[in-house]
């Protein structure tokens, strides 16, 4: 099957079975290799991926289904020489550990700041409980986003 | 040699440089180097626990298009091991485990791979599997290892008979007198822990090839050169003829600190003349996983009146999975750990190493040291509430100080332990109590405990480049802990006087750096550190030297500042370190330095020790812990309610580094203390496979831990370093299992203390753990031979 | 993978198919079918282009939902109205945020393998009704009916619609992982009640979920609180003097005991969430 995306502000056409994962043709097809395959079963948010603007696991979205949608990935989220705000608020906090985690975190996040731009330090934890790091122990990480403070940086991506 | 560096040129929080990277996606780690360019394999894997192969027909699978090779023992038959040889690379006669890999298949896609792995026909005849060290250990049980007599002994001296793999022993005075003593109390407890994965984000991988009669392997591991070595041994290879070099590594709390998959990619890669990858699918990586072992223990102590433990006895069982691995080193750990925190009048401890048909587990951060901690906190706990002693005061009239002698018959130098305990005592008192008073039961605890560094060889070569930046080559690999973008750097620069952003910091690669122990074990600020410092320090020298002669002025006069050589109090003056390079040209050529290192040997008491890998610990690290819980009577859930950790740093580098390591150390030490259980069914395999069954912490499950890095403390790292990335978790089960127990009144034996576990208990239907294969006679659970 | 535009092209699509052939939703259960050991069905009937599939209609008597409303979108589109709290907070608390954003409410309740799914004993509480299509054609089913149905009823079907109708109740959700959030829970309790204007229980409908292999009713319970005050300790006696009416399913997340143990605990706290609702009505 043949499937029209936009990905990162490029249209694309794969060639794949429908039922393929988003993240196996980002990481297989397209070499975007930024989302990681870690649970491949929606726990883990590590190959968390912009959906129409919706942060949402790449393993569980076919790829049949998304023709026409546009993706954003981690690599399209920002130049790397000109972090966002929340990635900026990392490496600023010196937050990153093995990093395997990260990039699902900064899909996450970048989104859910958008609709949210003061949130508690509750409302962060619950809205990573999607996202599991297993090395940092989170609390730097939620330091870290209370720390952004201009948050039109992070809606003007 | 000029004055020792300034440590203040070494200390600051120094960003990682390899933020950016990860935080943007770019980062390429091993698993992401695996493209259509190269094949694909996959390990064809037993499904049953114990069986003998009667024959593997491959012959249907090689038949389908697009496979390329498969390999099975016939291919790799060597053995190896840490301690005894009995592991080969693929099942040959016997399969041990649920999930041994019987052969292994490259093909042109994984999909072939896969659909020629389901063709591999293995008949196998089933025999008896011994699923638990209680069984393991009945006299009738079947021999896991029926030739382990005829074994490669790769170190000798240790105990070992049938399915006891290893026995490391430690004997030191009477415990008959003591425990025969009219004052004393005796306490006799046993308590028993579950596995814990380690779930590396990026599982064991390795991409392979033969490149001029040479094997290449790229992989996600935390030890380059046991790579490099098991793969020559298991392959029949000369050492020289394996390469091994990695890129980032995506986490790897010990998992990675053996060798696994790397050869039969190796293997494939020879047979096909391809690259080859082979990646662990996150179930196989579970399935497979070298978790930190399920252990149980009997111990029992004297006790006086007024506290004094004059008599301990234990015997720890440790289950090894099918092979031996780490477990068998593992057996030393005991005599630190659980023969640790307190002095001790007579000591007798026994440590063994159980064959099982269940997979084999291995090393995980703190391995040995985070159940030994649970036991030894949760008896001490015991012994307060028998001899009506308060468990702080206790603790602070008998851990280790200046001058006392360890299970082992080792000299502690310092007082440590004690001031800890009294900061923590301070920091406690002066905390709010944060019982919720919401009908949830509240309790507290403050533990101790002991680990160390784990030493041995390590080098670095350091190149001084034109430019006045230095290349520091070294074996060390980057797991995610920060330690080689952030302490080694700043060591070296500090004795430099170069900036560490100017030190450039050359990822593993066997043809290029000498060898190393790896990663793990909380050495490689300490060896690997070392090992760069004194290279550092021969750099040093030579530009003292050069520019003593250029500036006219003695080496003692000058400093190192700024990546220049000033002379000393007047900033700005002499020359940019890049001008004294260029006259070293000149003079003799480029400049460089090399440094080594291995473990200096600290001495135990001759006769004490029989088994042990190491007789007594050269570093030892210290930690205290404490912690509030809530406890939901009705459900069993357990709040962690504050955490607080005042940790034994020696000097701290970066403290904000050390300071991510201990929050991180603490959660995964959560997760084992709450939630983390790996557990063996009825067929030998394991019961979690994914993310749905093994709980790991989430953010809401977590709380900032307060913590306090204690400076000073004796240690011959560098500049006074010592580990900190291990010990985080050291103490985290003990902590939480003395708060819960007090909070609910109950003995706690076992962890992790999931909801079913405390709500049970709660309800007092829990069974006091009484083992019936650990004997209450020390003597006689010793092997015989 | 086909692409029906309509409930009647899905059928179609379904029966070409035979059993090849499934319905797909959300797709967050079929895409995990390789970790369960399952072959892949070859052919995807994706329900997502069907018009008006992913719509919520909230009025005062009844909210009218589309198969493929997300958990999300239920999340935020229903009102905080304490009759359809069950419902919001079955919508809110499932899962983890991004499956939230792409688990469907259909596809969750179709998923009969799924034993802890939160809208099952939610809807059960709620008394929803829901809307098949076959190719008999259209029927309205009680929400228990259909979940009983669902494994012996011939394919090819669709939900199509469920509707919630709306009276002046109370209602409330718990449920109990094993962490704060994030796992599947290993008990589910759903209350809905009215109170009479002497204030006690009248008409109260459980749904009990997760606790056996199959969500029910807990009609035993329900008789029992007939009449009651709001109270919850009274509650989770009554509960624990019927607790034998379950068995509890042994699992590798909990041991059945444990289910049958907290169920009443959960529904104490349900019926804290609705004391404090009828109180603050009343004031």
């Amino acid at each position: 099957m043949t499937i029209e995306l936009t990905i990162n502000g490029e249209v694309r056409t794969v060639t794949a079975d429908p039922r393929t994962a988003l993240l196996d043709v980002l990481r297989d097809s397209c070499r975007l290799t930024g989302a990681k395959a870690v649970c491949r079963e929606g726990f883990c948010g590590a190959c968390t991926v912009l959906v129409d603007g919706e942060a949402v696991p790449s393993c569980l979205r076919p790829i049949g289904m998304l023709d026409g949608r546009s993706i954003v990935t981690i690599e399209g989220l920002a130049h790397f020489e000109t972090p966002n705000p929340v990635q900026q608020a990392f490496i600023d906090h010196d937050v990153v550990q093995c990093g395997m985690c990260f990039p699902g975190m900064v899909m996450t996040l970048t989104a859910f700041l958008e609709t949210n731009p003061a949130p508690s330090r509750g409302e962060v934890k619950a809205a990573l409980s999607g996202n599991i790091c297993r090395c940092t122990g989170y609390e730097r990480i939620v330091d870290a986003v209370l720390s952004i403070q201009d948050m039109r940086k992070v809606s003007g991506r | 040699m000029n004055a020792v560096t300034d440590l203040a040129s070494v200390v600051m929080d120094l960003p990682r440089r390899d933020a950016q990277d990860k935080l943007t996606g770019r980062t390429r780690y091993t698993i992401d180097n695996i493209g259509a360019d190269m094949l694909h394999a996959v390990q064809v894997r037993s499904d049953v626990a114990s069986a003998r192969i009667l024959e593997i027909d491959c012959s249907k699978a090689l038949a389908m298009k697009g496979v390329r090779a498969i390999v099975t023992h016939a291919d790799a038959p060597g053995l190896h091991g840490i301690g005894v040889a009995d592991h080969p690379l693929f099942a040959s006669d016997l399969i041990r485990y649920h999930g041994e890999p019987i052969a292994a298949i490259a093909a042109d896609t994984l999909e072939i791979a896969h659909a020629a792995a389901r063709a591999v026909l293995v008949r196998t005849e089933l025999l008896p599997a011994v699923l638990t060290m209680a069984e393991a250990l009945d006299e009738h049980a079947p021999l896991i290892h029926p030739d382990w007599q005829r074994y490669e002994l790769l170190k000798e001296g240790a105990p070992r008979a049938g399915n006891v793999a290893w026995e490391a022993h430690v004997t030191r005075g009477d415990t008959d007198a003591a425990f025969a003593r009219p004052d004393v109390t005796v306490v006799d407890d046993c308590f028993r822990v579950g596995r814990q994965s380690h779930v590396p984000f990026e599982p064991r991988c390795a991409i392979a090839s033969y490149e001029d009669g040479r094997f290449h392997i790229q992989c996600s591991t935390q030890v380059p050169w046991t790579v490099r070595n098991v793969t020559a041994k298991v392959l029949g290879a000369a050492a020289s003829r394996v390469r091994v070099t990695v890129p980032a590594v995506g986490g790897g709390f010990g998992l990675k600190f053996d060798c696994t998959i790397e050869p039969v990619a190796a293997l494939l890669a020879r047979k096909t003349g391809k690259t080859v990858s082979l990646c662990n699918s996150r179930e196989e990586e579970f399935l497979s996983c070298l978790c930190r072992e399920n252990a149980e223990v009997r111990i029992r102590s004297a006790v006086t009146p007024d506290g004094e433990i004059v008599g301990r006895e234990a015997t720890v069982l440790m289950d090894c999975g099918a092979y031996g691995g780490e477990q068998i080193f593992l057996s030393t750990m005991t005599a630190h750990t659980l023969g640790g925190n307190y002095r001790l009048g007579a000591v007798k401890l026994n440590s063994r190493a159980v064959y099982t048909n269940t997979p084999p587990n291995g090393a995980f951060r703190a391995c040995n040291g985070v159940y030994n901690t649970f036991f030894l906190e949760r008896h001490t706990d015991n012994i307060c509430a028998a001899i009506g002693m308060d468990p702080m005061e206790f603790r602070k009239q008998n851990v280790l100080g200046d001058g006392d002698i360890g299970a082992t018959g080792q000299v502690f130098q310092g007082d440590v332990l004690r001031p800890m305990l009294e900061r923590m005592e301070a920091i406690s008192a002066g905390a709010e109590r944060r019982d919720p008073a919401d009908g949830r039961l509240y309790g507290r605890a403050t533990t101790v405990g002991t680990w160390f560094v784990f030493v041995g060889p390590s080098a670095a070569t350091i190149n001084l480049n034109a430019d006045g930046s230095a290349t520091l080559v070294t074996s060390g690999v980057e797991i995610g802990s920060g330690t080689m973008v952030q302490s080694l750097p700043q060591i070296v620069a500090g004795i430099l006087g170069i900036h560490p952003a100017d030190v450039i910091v050359k990822t593993a690669d066997t043809d290029a750096s000498g060898r190393d122990l790896g990663v793990g074990g909380g050495r490689t600020t300490v060896s690997i550190g070392s090992a760069s410092k004194m290279a550092a320090e021969k750099i040093r020298e030579q530009i003292l030297e050069i520019a003593s002669e250029m500036l006219q002025t003695p080496p003692s006069g000058l400093a190192l500042r700024g990546g220049r050589v000033e002379i000393a109090g007047r900033p700005g003056s002499g020359m940019t370190i890049a001008a004294v390079v260029q006259r070293a040209e000149e003079l003799f050529g480029p400049m460089s330095g090399t440094g080594n290192f291995t473990a200096p040997g600290v001495p135990s008491l001759p006769g004490c020790a029989a088994g042990h890998f190491i007789d007594a610990i050269d570093i030892p690290i210290f930690t205290v812990h404490d912690c509030e819980v809530a406890v939901d009577p009705d459900t069993g859930h357990v709040d962690v309610l504050s955490y607080r950790v005042v940790q034994d740093v020696g000097v701290a580098i970066n403290p904000r580094a050390i300071r991510s390591q201990i929050q991180g150390g603490v959660t995964q030490g959560l997760g084992y203390a709450l939630h983390e259980n790996i557990t063996i069914d009825e067929h030998g395999s394991m019961e979690q496979s994914g993310f749905e069954h093994y709980l790991l912490p989430l953010a809401q499950d977590v709380l900032p831990v307060e913590i306090v890095l204690h400076e000073g403390a004796p240690s011959i790292g560098p500049l006074g370093a010592k580990g900190a990335g291990e010990i985080p978790i050291l103490n985290v089960g003990a902590t939480i299992a003395c708060a819960v127990a007090r909070a609910t009144g109950r003995p706690v034996a076992e962890l992790p203390l999931t909801p079913p576990r405390v709500l049970e208990m709660i309800q007092g239907h829990a069974k006091a753990l009484d083992f019936a294969h650990i004997s209450p006679v020390w003597h006689a659970n010793l092997a015989r031979r | 993978m086909t692409f029906p535009r309509s409930v009647d092209e899905a059928l179609n699509d379904l029966a070409a198919a035979g059993p090849d052939a499934i319905p797909v939703a959300g797709a967050t259960w079929v895409m995990r079918s390789p970790l369960r050991h399952e072959v892949m069905a070859p052919v995807y009937v994706a329900l997502s282009g069907i018009e008006g599939f992913q719509r919520i209609d909230v009025t005062d008597e009844a909210v009218s939902i589309g198969p493929l409303a997300t958990h999300d979108a239920l999340a935020q589109k229903l009102p905080p109205n304490p009759d359809l709290k069950a419902l919001k907070r079955a919508s809110a608390r499932s899962a983890n945020p991004g499956v939230r954003r792409i688990a469907t409410i259909g596809g969750n309740i179709c998923t009969a393998a799924f034993a802890a799914s939160d809208f099952a004993p939610a809807l059960l509480s709620l008394d929803a009704q829901i809307e098949v299509r076959d190719k008999a054609g259209l029927e309205w089913l009680p929400v228990l009916a259909f979940l009983e149905s669902r494994k012996s009823r011939e394919l090819p079907w669709l939900v199509t619609r469920i509707i919630v109708p709306r009276t002046v109740r109370l209602s409330a959700h718990e449920r109990l992982p094993m962490r704060k959030a994030g796992d599947y829970p290993c008990a589910i309790a759903s209350v809905s009640i009215a109170v009479d204007d002497r204030g006690r229980i009248h008409d109260a409908r459980i749904g009990v979920g997760a606790v056996e292999a199959a969500p029910r009713r807990w009609q035993n319970l329900e008789q029992a609180l007939e009449g009651q005050p709001v109270d919850p300790a009274l509650t989770e006696t009554a509960a624990r003097d019927l607790i034998a009416d379950f068995t509890g399913r042994d699992a590798v997340d909990a041991p059945g005991w444990y289910r049958t143990s907290v169920l009443p605990v959960l529904l104490r706290r349900a019926f804290e969430t609705i004391r404090t609702d009828y109180e603050t009505r009343a004031s």
